[in-house]
């Protein structure tokens, strides 16, 4: 059977295809691709067809999914009834039990080599945390990355381990990337990922039947490029030295910046200063609260959300580098103190010693 | 106060493999005593350089870690610019601080018998574990050292030497990750994986290292005065004028060991 084209279905579905050239407009433009590129994406569009993906929840919390849900360039009703054909969800399915399973291995044995899998939630080194109907996560996600084409880790949690292995980690958590090497991996972390970069990441896969580019931690540079702190709105007020003290000052109230209150955009590569949240209305900084660094590793650990701190390398445990590193000094400084006197008075015992010698 | 030394100990004084190192100058001051040249010019430039940058560095380095202060008009950022000169005065000191630790590097190589040191001897150890035992107010065998004693190399190794390798790589690193296309980028993006992988990490480094030099800083201090005060051989004026006053006999066994 003939699948059809992403544009065939749009056409079906009551669009004219005008409507089609400006979703790929739309689409070209979350990618970061300049506006002559636009008609790759229409070329693209018009041959390739519908990709089938998988999706595959662990330990996770639905957030992805809710954020997925949630996206206003491209929609994600056209992402999900044109671009892609989500074969098997936990959150959207209707179909559920046997059923559903069976959905997933039919994907699996007939598009073996053309489908995405998308895992949102990190998986646990220990069985017992997570087995499904007799079939452990581990299991079920080696064996569906199988025959996948690409595999994109939705959330924190996927890509990093996330909340699940934050300290003491009981389950023993491990991103994805622990349990399969050897196929092409897309991390979109955040906790959960704006929706724009979670359709715009499948948007690109299906446009060019590539990887995006990805840096050196496996995230879409496209994306994860820069720093908050590089676009952020309050930046300005970092460079001039001023400062919310705290929320209800009055710096909060002028949007001074929020660097003393807590704000890990500094550490954090992700694209909330430039793509926004919710159609692009606001983001955290923007509204009033600093950014908690969702898109980095351990950020749990990373904590508190809302003081500067500094990790104990290879450690989940933050200090305050400042008041740790005084009270380091002051010891240092009472144990010279204390080996002066010791000096003194020996040297005065020798002295004295050597001028009875001398007698 | 007498110095114990032990002959046995004095045979094998600091050599470095890679060449013979070069004696200080001495100058004869009278049949007892000789005024040494240890410390060279560049040493000393260096030290102080350092010294001063590392004081700048630290102050600016709080600041931008926890701002102390805030722009003195509270209006619109337009204003004024505390925390943009506070990281431009750190990276432009980041810079002198590098460029002068390899001048210094130069020097190791360049620069007379106390300028160096060569760790991979197990006499090196061995007296770093007296001069310990020294320090510690115990029987011991450490010798009278022109130079610096051993530990106090160790130190050097330690603080000066990897504390400033620490520092400037996970410096540079994250004041070049904003551009990491940049050729300055790509130099230093290995480092993250070096420092555990994220940036929130490297930073973390960069602030408890930091500190680490501060407490360095103290001991250091107190050492050179201690040694000034036990030995009245000119231990603080020396990083001014690079000379030591030292008696005959020990500058002759230092030297008659090489």
């Amino acid at each position: 059977m003939k699948r059809k084209t992403i544009l065939e279905t749009v056409l079906d579905r009551g669009f004219t295809r005008r409507d089609f050239l400006k979703m790929c407009t739309a689409l070209a433009a979350t990618m970061g691709l300049d506006f002559s590129e636009t008609d790759k994406v229409v070329a693209a569009m018009e041959k390739s067809a519908r990709v089938p993906v998988i999706w595959l929840q662990f330990q996770d919390c639905t957030g992805c999914s809710e954020s997925f849900i949630r996206s206003t360039h491209p929609k994600v009703e056209s992402v999900l009834l044109d671009m892609i054909s989500l074969e098997y969800t936990e959150a959207l399915s209707a179909a559920s039990g046997h059923q559903i399973e069976e959905a997933r291995k039919h994907v699996m044995k007939h598009y073996y080599g053309e489908y995405i899998l998308v895992v949102e939630g990190s998986l646990p080194m220990d069985d017992a945390f997570l087995t499904v109907g007799g079939v452990s996560a581990k299991e079920t996600f080696i064996e569906t990355a199988k025959g996948a084409k690409a595999i994109i880790a939705y959330g924190s949690c996927s890509s990093w381990g996330g909340i699940p292995a934050a300290y003491p980690n009981p389950t023993k958590a491990k991103p994805i990337t622990h349990f399969v090497k050897d196929k092409p991996i897309i991390l979109v972390p955040g906790c959960p990922p704006i929706a724009e970069v979670m359709t715009g990441v499948i948007a690109h896969i299906i446009t060019f039947g590539t990887l995006p580019e990805l840096d050196h931690l496996g995230r879409p540079k496209a994306f994860y490029r820069h720093r908050i702190h590089d676009k952020c709105n309050r930046r300005a007020y970092f460079d001039a030295g001023l400062f919310a003290e705290s929320f209800d000052d009055e710096g909060a109230k002028q949007g001074y910046c929020l660097y003393k209150v807590g704000c890990k955009g500094p550490t954090t590569y992700n694209s909330c200063a430039e793509m926004r949240w919710n159609g692009g209305v606001s983001y955290p900084i923007q509204s009033g609260n600093p950014c908690i660094g969702c898109s980095e590793k351990g950020f749990w650990d990373n904590g508190p959300f809302y003081v500067r701190r500094a990790k104990i390398p290879a450690s989940q445990t933050t200090i305050n580098p400042e008041t740790v590193g005084a009270i380091a000094v002051g010891v240092t400084a009472a144990g010279v103190a204390a080996h002066a006197a010791i000096t003194a008075v020996k040297k005065k015992e020798q002295e004295n010693h050597d001028r009875g010698e001398r007698k | 106060m007498s110095v114990p030394t032990n002959p046995k100990i004095e045979k094998e004084t600091v050599k470095v493999v890679w060449k013979k190192s070069r004696q200080a100058k001495t100058i004869p001051l009278n049949d007892q005593m000789v005024k040494v040249y240890v410390w060279e010019l560049p040493v000393r430039i260096f030290h102080w350089i350092n010294a001063l940058s590392i004081f700048i560095l630290m102050i600016t380095g709080v600041f931008i870690g926890r701002p102390f202060a805030s722009a003195s008009i509270q209006e619109e950022a337009y204003y004024s610019y505390l925390m943009g000169w506070a990281r431009y005065i750190h990276f432009f000191t980041a810079f002198v601080f590098t460029i002068n630790l390899a001048v210094r590097w130069y020097w190791v190589y360049k620069g007379n018998e106390h300028a160096t040191s060569n760790p991979f001897r197990l006499s090196f150890w061995k007296e770093a574990w007296e001069t310990v035992k020294y320090y510690l107010f115990l029987k011991n065998k450490k010798k009278h050292y022109i130079g610096h004693n051993p530990l106090a190399q160790l130190s050097y190794w330690i603080f000066i030497g990897l504390g400033s390798i620490i520092m400037i790589l996970t410096g540079y690193y994250l004041l070049f990750e904003p551009q990491p296309e940049s050729i300055y980028g790509k130099m230093f993006m290995w480092v993250a994986h070096l420092f555990g992988g994220d940036s929130f990490s490297v930073r973390s480094w960069h602030h408890l290292v930091a500190w680490g030099f501060m407490v360095f800083t103290v001991v250091h201090v107190y050492m050179a005065f201690r040694e000034d005060y036990l030995q009245r051989n000119g231990t603080m004026s020396s990083i001014f004028t690079g000379y030591k006053i030292e008696r005959k006999e020990e500058v002759l066994g230092e030297n008659n060991g090489k």
